[in-house]
């Protein structure tokens, strides 16, 4: 593809003046390459995420351009791994980039390294404007992982469940920890307290691992009556948890994401609400406003795309549902 | 038995490790950790790993691994639900859907393990990768998402995902049926001297006429077959497949037949030492949370126990070596 710009560029410019080849670029339709870094594809909550990114593809597509998804297989080594996905887009010649700031330590150079190369950058789902501005990325899109954390904490202590405990199946990685603190804090809003369970790397994933680390928290601390879990298999798995250690009804749990089993908990009122950052929407936006840019040049003034949180409870999970069977959530 | 007997069985070893790890966490966790609540606990989470562990360890025995119950789990889990949540077919067709993916995946293992110079843990690597890939692409193609919900019959919740007294799995008991099952496999019926044969020498061991190709992929359809029930039970107790997760089961599984006592290049090992090792994994990983400690330690123990486990078993059976000698 680059060769291809240079080629056309070439023969314009062998019969046309310098500033109308200016022109031309301007207008010229210039085909978007753009590279998406982004969790596993297998991941619930990243498939949707990937979803997005791809339909708003489709436009870039039409236009002449791609969108490429770049995940790591595992997420044993986060930080680095993404940080190395985003250096083999740039190695492949991307017209532009979307990526998450996880671990800003791993990550940041790689970032940097896309900005210095001239490549426009959008930072999304982690990381926050704070990121995009330290970065010079052009804008953040996503939910704030704090501020979806607290919308959860917010939401128990508002209903009277002040004791809460956050289970952080991924410690180290920032968003997660994020999701935590705002957790925490939330609760502290309302005039609650909140704490942190950490489970290990080899937990992740395995939701009988999830389900009996919380049955044991809960029987050591029997004060708990409410929890934060950081995504749907966690949720189920922290759900079943509370259930084996016959605390159902006593204990309440908000979760980040959603899923089919997760609504059904939601009406059988097995968990109180999941708060949804809208997945479908940051790569559907980034990609958007990275091919617009590319193709025309146009920006968003609106820096800090929020695309949640959205919080789904029993007063509104019939509409969800129905977004769900609609293919919008 | 003499003491010197007791020393040079095979299992001394990880008995001794349990009972460590047992009353160090007891210590630690109190009352909730000794009793039911804590017995529950890592019970629950030993019996999915253990029934894992049973067929991976044989495999080891027998000088061979298998990673690819890693994606097995996921890939069965997934399978039933599909065909059992998503086109809305009886519980049975789902559980044999599961099942029937299991069992193809150990035998396509054994097929190129025993076919080709493949040494078996790359074998494994590459099945576990294009199963892994298999299920996310299918599930993807068919249902559009990467979790799929399902909501078994009290029939099968009850055989496969129920909570006996709320707390205990009937994995549990499973995992009884299982390691009862090995235990007459491996050392009472006549098949089993032929899996630890192999394991010592697969040359000779053919030379004597033991079938070898069809013992291993044999026991590699049993791991698939494990590894897929596992997977299945936890549609059943979760109501909910995912694409991803399972991973943990490679390592842990692996672990937990070391820690029993298994001999890692093979030839030596046995049901009791696995149930013991599995036990022990089990322990740490729920006491952790019991105890209060930083979850990050129960890694560290289990790091710890492994290389232990490891060292023992050579300091074993140099004394087991010695004591034959003696005896003579």
């Amino acid at each position: 593809m680059e060769d291809f710009h240079m080629k056309k560029l070439s023969r314009i410019a062998a019969s046309v003046s310098v500033a109308a080849i200016a022109a031309c670029v301007s207008t010229a339709v210039m085909a978007a390459n753009i590279f998406v870094v982004g969790g596993k594809p297998d991941d619930p909550f990243w498939s949707r995420v990937k979803m997005g990114a791809e339909d708003a593809g489709k436009v870039a597509e039409a236009q002449g351009g791609s969108v490429t998804w770049l995940g790591p297989q595992n997420y044993d080594n986060l930080g680095p791994d993404a940080a190395e996905l985003i250096r083999q887009a740039i190695d492949q010649g991307a017209d532009a980039i979307v990526g998450p700031d996880w671990v800003p330590e791993a990550m940041d150079p790689a970032f940097k390294a896309v900005v210095d190369a001239g490549i426009p950058l959008v930072i999304y789902n982690a990381g926050g404007i704070e990121a995009a501005d330290k970065l010079g990325a052009l804008n953040y899109v996503g939910a704030v992982d704090y501020k979806s954390g607290f919308a959860g904490g917010e939401y128990l202590g508002k209903a009277g469940h002040q004791n809460g405990a956050c289970v952080n199946t991924l410690p180290g990685a920032a968003n997660i920890e994020a999701f935590c603190s705002g957790f925490n804090d939330g609760l502290e809003s309302t005039g609650g307290k909140g704490s942190v369970l950490q489970l290990p790397a080899t937990a992740y994933g395995n939701a009988t691992a999830v389900a009996q680390a919380v049955r044991a928290h809960l029987l050591q601390n029997p004060d708990i009556d409410a929890m934060f879990a950081i995504g749907g298999g966690d949720t189920n798995a922290t759900v079943s948890g509370i259930a084996q250690a016959g605390k159902s009804g006593q204990v309440f749990v908000c979760g980040m994401n959603f899923d089919d089993s997760i609504l059904d908990n939601i009406q059988q009122g097995t968990q109180a609400c999941a708060v949804d950052q809208q997945g479908y929407q940051q790569g559907f936006f980034a990609v958007s406003i990275l091919n617009n840019y590319v193709n025309y040049g146009v920006t968003i003034p609106t820096r800090e795309i929020l695309t949640g949180p959205g919080v789904v409870d029993s007063s509104n999970v019939e509409l969800v549902i129905e977004g769900v069977k609609a293919g919008a959530r | 038995m003499s003491l010197g007997a007791i020393a040079i069985r095979p299992e001394t070893a990880s008995v001794v490790g349990l009972v460590v790890v047992y009353i160090f966490f007891a210590a630690f966790g109190g009352a909730a950790f000794i009793g039911a609540p804590g017995w529950s606990s890592w019970l629950n989470i030993a019996a999915e790993v253990g029934i894992i562990a049973l067929p991976v360890g044989l495999l080891m025995i027998s000088g061979e691994f298998d990673i690819s119950v890693g994606s097995i789990v996921p890939a069965a889990s997934m399978t039933a639900a599909i065909i059992s949540g998503h086109y809305d077919w009886p519980a049975y067709v789902g559980i044999l859907g599961g099942l029937g993916v299991g069992a193809l995946v150990g035998y396509v293992n054994g097929f190129l393990v025993t076919r080709t110079a493949i040494p078996s843990l790359i074998v494994t690597i590459g099945t576990m990768f294009v199963v892994m890939g298999l299920t996310l692409g299918l599930a993807v193609l068919i249902k559009g998402s990467t979790s799929v919900s399902y909501v078994p019959d009290p029939i099968t919740k009850s055989l496969l995902g129920h909570f006996i007294n709320g707390m205990f799995n009937v994995s549990i008991i499973w995992w009884i049926a299982f390691a009862v099952a090995f235990y007459y496999f491996l050392h009472i019926s006549p098949m089993g001297n032929w899996v630890f044969a192999i394991g010592g020498d697969r040359e000779t061991a053919r030379n004597a006429g033991i079938p070898t190709r069809q013992l291993t992929v044999g026991l590699y359809i049993l791991s698939g077959l494990a590894a897929a029930f596992v997977g299945i039970a936890q549609l059943m107790t979760y109501q909910s497949a995912q694409v991803a997760g399972g991973q943990a089961f490679i390592f842990n599984s692996i672990m937990c037949v070391v820690i029993g006592g298994v001999l890692l290049t093979g030839g030596a090992g046995s049901v009791i030492g696995i149930v013991l090792g599995t036990m022990t994994f089990a322990v740490v990983n729920q006491g952790i949370f019991f105890s209060g400690l930083d979850s990050n330690i129960g890694s560290i123990i289990i790091g710890a126990l492994l290389l232990a486990a490891v060292l023992s078993n050579d300091g074993f059976r140099a004394l087991a070596l010695r004591y034959a000698t003696k005896k003579k």
